[in-house]
């Protein structure tokens, strides 16, 4: 239910000038595109000799492709949970404010997801407090950003959404169109209303936003038969042996799935302390598909083949998080299949189970 | 939160990553989509880089070794020691009684520094590393057959072979990104692919001929193959008139060889032989690859010089997506040797016994007499330091206890070193002989380069401090060279360092940091407008015309016998790197092959009554370890596998130390060894 229906005009010559002026409100992290072409979230410095030079290098192109999702923002690849020093600990918790810009759909419904993750069954104080203070600034994609891996039209992740950010961006060219999503999202665009322009022609406005969506989704050349394979999965007979055992004896257990997966959220616990007890306690990604993550203490593992290992993953995906929770785990993001180094991924998997393909 | 581009610290793929970092300290990594190589993608140990790191376990400050304990001291009192004791040694026994190892870890021009300071400050060409123990076979062979020692292609070359021939490299496990780019090829392209391995490799279940031939029996196999493409008329005689000389030599020597006579030597069978022959012969675009299996031989140059003499025999050399590929493990041992960390060449390759390469030397770092015989290689070194010889020995990220043949001597003839220094980021298995151990960086803490296998100079960016009072090396090496009186290692920034290095190499010619981003150069490079080179010896080799080199079989130093029936050899495993020291500090790597063992066939398992989990004690004429027992079809009867990593059970404790005699490389893949029931 969308309750905020006010529009504004971001002029794309001002963005920088925007982000200037609210770094000193937030922390900022803009895709920022590095020497080879990279695209990746990072976040501005405060120095104004510097952040200058950073934001020449702003990608807010409407199909960039950002290497990571921004779950690292709220849920870091490494984080120390607590500084330990011999008999002494203290936590390390931080809730600065944070102003993610130019957030793709697909990752902003990945971290909406992750936000429940992280809230049901035990409230993990590290991720909730990361997120507390957050606004969250979306684009939306006119062309895909990994064409022939990315399908958010086939999940109803994108590339434009309803509801779940504070403010969305359209881009109409020389201008983005700004969507109010929230009553944050309000309250920043009145702040920053120099540069979130009220003079719009509400009618008018919306015709063409409308116009620039639909042939956004249209742009999406990946599509899948999304619903079938989800619920092809529901059924607990539903197993298909062969394509697991493929997928299992191609894959090199990279982690990359998971890692580059918004909405993954294992981690292991360890600890590092040097020899005069000082250290710190740390979480790090983990994931699934590694043989060790299912071994008991005993040294059984109940999911000791590689075939029960791919079974893991997309049963979690695409059975178990819509079971518990309604909706998939899946974004259509396509990172999987783009940052796997032989050519398997979440799209090439549902082909495969709903088109009876072999193609992985 | 900042994004730094560089290069992974593992292998020789040598993938671009970008590290994650907060102000304090790394927060992770994910790869490079762009860069050539990564391509988007990195293996388990790329993306999990960012752990040790952070371990607590590193070195912050400076140890000095009294009273048989560790005692911390700050940077003045350890450098003026080392000082003042290796100038006394000097003085007393002479330049050549003190040698040096450098680091295939460290980047280019910290080894060049440390191998300049061996020579210019210390005058000996007593420097080495761990290539010796990997490719230094490559280097020799492949310098007689084409007259350059690198990898002749580049990894995406791979992606449009024809046919792969995979010998002694286990690469998914070692080089998981040019694996994967065959594993691609096969199974998406139709490529083919022929193994010949004694262990059953990953790859071999995509397979067209898989041989598992006995151990060291490689010569016999190659000159079987290429008996084979001569009989049957299938070599490319164009290209051997052309661009080759030796050949007469060569079919003189494989005709003995016939697939009947090779049967009886390898194993494989006769008729196995010839599709190969037929099946390499005929498909144009045809790779070579191999890596330790074929090195690690006391035949490892004859092994080496026959798989290039049967690529200049069908002409698969010279053209992309062909070629002898020799798999650099590190992610600078191609880097190390490039820049002259090597007892007989300065950087390039340029041989020290050159008069008028000396002389330019001497000129570019302003001393004279630079020595001009060959040093000790890093066995020699060993040898040396156990009958007194070699009197002291300067470390650089490099753990010979666990990494060398023959532990047993290797650690008793560090005990026995007047003084040792270990340069490293843990207190490793070495580092705890030493009489003064330094701290060091890892390759997110300073600026430099490293050289992948395909030739290719990367740069290296800093994305954090060092914990501590922890040093990048290159400034370690310069301060001791000040602190020696040497006025030539005032470098403000790395990137001067490769300007010098440059200004020596003609194959390193056209190279500074500027020209190297955003993805490095492949070399030769010679000049500031060259733009690199993709593959080696199109139209002529580097030596003019390739040289056949024909070798005869020769049986591994250690044979079976009453006493010692199995023969053992080794090789590394996916999770962990070399000497576990940092993958045992990275959780999910460790979690995923905790434990050493030893691999035995079902065959030999039934005979001896030794089920899976149960431990042994495994015995050479070195050592002895006691390790858990993995029954596994991947090897044949008669044959064990070791990994490396453990010292909890070091494969190292009973390898040989028997080394091929012309590059000094040791017989790693092949020890006898016997095994009993605990």
């Amino acid at each position: 239910m969308k309750m905020y229906n006010d529009i504004r005009i971001l002029d794309k010559k001002k963005i920088k000038d925007l982000l200037k002026s609210a770094n000193s409100e937030w922390n900022i992290y803009a895709p920022i595109e590095g020497i080879g072409g990279d695209v990746y979230f990072d976040i501005l410095p405060k120095d104004d000799k510097i952040v200058d030079e950073v934001l020449n290098n702003l990608s807010i192109k409407n199909n960039s492709n950002i290497a990571l999702s921004p779950k690292d923002i709220f849920f870091p690849q490494m984080e120390v949970l607590f500084n330990i020093d011999k008999d002494d600990f203290t936590e390390t918790i931080e809730s600065s404010p944070k102003l993610i810009f130019g957030i793709k759909s697909c990752d902003l419904k990945a971290v909406l997801f992750t936000d429940e993750f992280f809230k049901r069954n035990y409230e993990d104080v590290y991720y909730l407090s990361r997120m507390k203070n957050r606004l969250l600034i979306s684009i939306g994609c006119l062309t895909p950003p990994r064409p022939g891996s990315c399908f958010c039209t086939s999940t109803g992740t994108g590339p434009f959404l309803e509801e779940g950010y504070d403010i969305q961006l359209v881009d109409a060219e020389d201008f983005f169109y700004a969507e109010i999503g929230s009553e944050k999202g309000q309250i920043f665009a009145d702040k920053y209303s120099e540069y979130f322009d009220k003079r719009t022609d509400g009618d008018t406005a919306k015709k063409d936003i409308n116009k620039i969506k639909t042939k956004a989704s249209d742009a999406v050349n990946l599509k899948v038969d999304f619903d079938r394979a989800v619920e092809l999965m529901q059924d607990d007979d539903f197993f298909p042996n062969d394509n697991y055992k493929r997928i299992g004896e191609r894959c090199i257990y990279c982690g990359a799935c998971l890692y580059t997966c918004p909405t993954c959220t294992c981690f292991s616990i360890s600890d590092t302390v040097s020899s005069n007890k000082e250290g710190i306690r740390f979480r790090n990604w983990d994931g699934c598909v590694f043989e060790g993550y299912t071994r008991e203490a005993s040294g059984h593992n109940p999911r000791y083949e590689k075939y029960l290992r791919t079974a893991r993953r997309y049963e979690h995906k695409l059975k178990y998080d819509f079971k518990v929770t309604g909706t998939s785990g899946c974004v259509g993001c396509g990172r999987c299949l783009e940052s796997c180094p032989v050519n398997i991924g979440m799209s090439k998997f549902i082909v495969e189970i709903t088109e009876g393909k072999r193609i992985i | 939160m900042a994004k730094t581009l560089t290069t992974c610290p593992y292998c020789g793929c040598g993938c671009g990553l970008y590290l994650s970092s907060n102000n304090k300290m790394l927060t992770g990594v994910f790869p490079s989509k762009n860069h050539p190589v990564a391509k988007g993608s990195l293996c388990v140990k790329g993306w999990n880089s960012y752990q040790f790191v952070n371990s607590k376990e590193r070195l912050t400050v400076p140890l000095i070794k009294k009273n048989g304990n560790f005692v911390e001291a700050s940077w003045d009192e350890a450098l003026t020691l080392i000082v003042s004791r290796l100038k006394d040694i000097k003085n007393n026994s002479g330049s050549d009684s003190i040698a040096f190892f450098s680091s295939a870890k460290a980047t280019n021009e910290e080894n060049y520094l440390l191998m300049k300071l061996a020579r210019a400050v210390f005058k000996t060409n007593n420097i080495d590393h761990c290539a010796r123990l990997c490719h230094a076979s490559t280097i020799t062979g492949l310098v007689s057959t084409f007259g350059s020692g690198a990898m002749t292609n580049s990894i995406n070359e791979f992606e449009d072979a024809e046919l792969f021939l995979i010998t002694g490299s286990d690469t998914t496990a070692q080089h998981p990104l040019i694996g994967t780019r065959i594993i691609n090829a096969v199974k998406d392209k139709g490529a083919k692919l022929i193994v010949v391995d004694p262990r059953k490799i990953e790859l071999v279940k995509y397979a067209d001929i898989y041989a598992r031939q006995n151990l060291g029996t490689d010569v016999a196999w190659i000159n079987g193959v290429m008996n084979v493409i001569i009989s049957e008329d299938l070599h490319d005689k164009r290209f051997i008139m052309e661009r080759t000389e030796g050949f007469e030599e060569l079919k003189e020597v494989v005709k003995d060889y016939t697939p009947e006579y090779v049967e009886e030597i390898t194993s494989i069978p006769a008729d196995t032989i010839k599709q190969i022959a037929r099946m390499y012969a005929t498909h144009k675009k045809a790779m070579i690859v191999y890596a330790m299996g074929i090195t690690q031989h006391t035949t490892g140059v004859d092994n080496v010089r026959s798989l290039a003499n049967l690529a200049m025999l069908t002409g698969h050399v010279g053209f992309p997506s062909t070629g002898v590929n020799p798999l650099r493990g590190q992610n600078n041992v191609q880097g190390a040797c490039d820049v002259g960390a090597l007892p007989d060449v300065f950087t390039g390759y340029q041989k020290v016994i050159n008069p008028e390469i000396r002389k330019k030397f001497e000129k570019a770092w302003g001393v004279e007499d630079l020595p001009d015989k060959p040093g000790l290689t890093v066995t020699e070194v060993t040898d040396g330091l156990y009958n007194g010889n070699v009197k002291a020995l300067f470390i650089m990220g490099e753990n010979p206890v666990i990494s060398d043949p023959d532990s047993n001597h290797v650690r008793k003839a560090l005990q026995n070193a007047d003084f040792l220094v270990v340069q490293d980021i843990f207190l490793t298995d070495t580092a705890v002989y030493a009489d003064v151990v330094l701290p060091g960086a890892t390759f997110a803490e300073k600026d430099g380069t490293f050289t992948n296998t395909e030739r290719r100079v990367e740069r290296v960016r800093k994305a954090v401090d060092p914990p501590g009072a922890a040093k990048a090396d290159w400034e370690i090496i310069s301060e001791i060279a000040d602190r020696m009186d040497y006025k030539g290692m005032k470098y403000n920034h790395p990137s001067e360092i490769m300007d010098e290095i440059a200004s020596v190499t003609p194959i390193y010619g056209g190279i500074d940091y500027d020209r190297l981003d955003p993805w490095g150069l492949q070399w030769p490079c010679p000049t500031k407008d060259h733009p690199g080179t993709p593959y080696l010896h199109k139209d002529k080799f580097s030596k003019g015309k390739g040289s056949f080199v024909p070798a005869h079989y020769q049986a591994p130093f250690e044979q079976p016998d009453e006493m010692y029936k199995f023969s053992l050899t080794t090789g590394r495993l996916y999770w962990h790197w070399h000497t576990r020291t940092m993958t045992e500090r990275t959780n999910v790597l460790e979690r995923e092959a905790p434990e050493p063992f030893v691999e035995m066939s079902m065959e030999d398992a039934e005979r001896l009554s030794i089920k899976s989990g149960e431990r042994v004690r495994v015995t050479s004429r070195r050592g002895s370890v006691e390790v858990k027992v993995v029954v596994t079809d991947r090897m044949k009867q008669g044959n064990l596998y070791m990994p490396f990593h453990y010292r909890e059970a070091a494969a190292n404790v009973l390898t040989s130390n028997a080394i091929d005699p012309q590059a000094k490389i040791p017989e790693y893949k092949v020890s006898t060894v016997k095994v009993e029931k605990l």
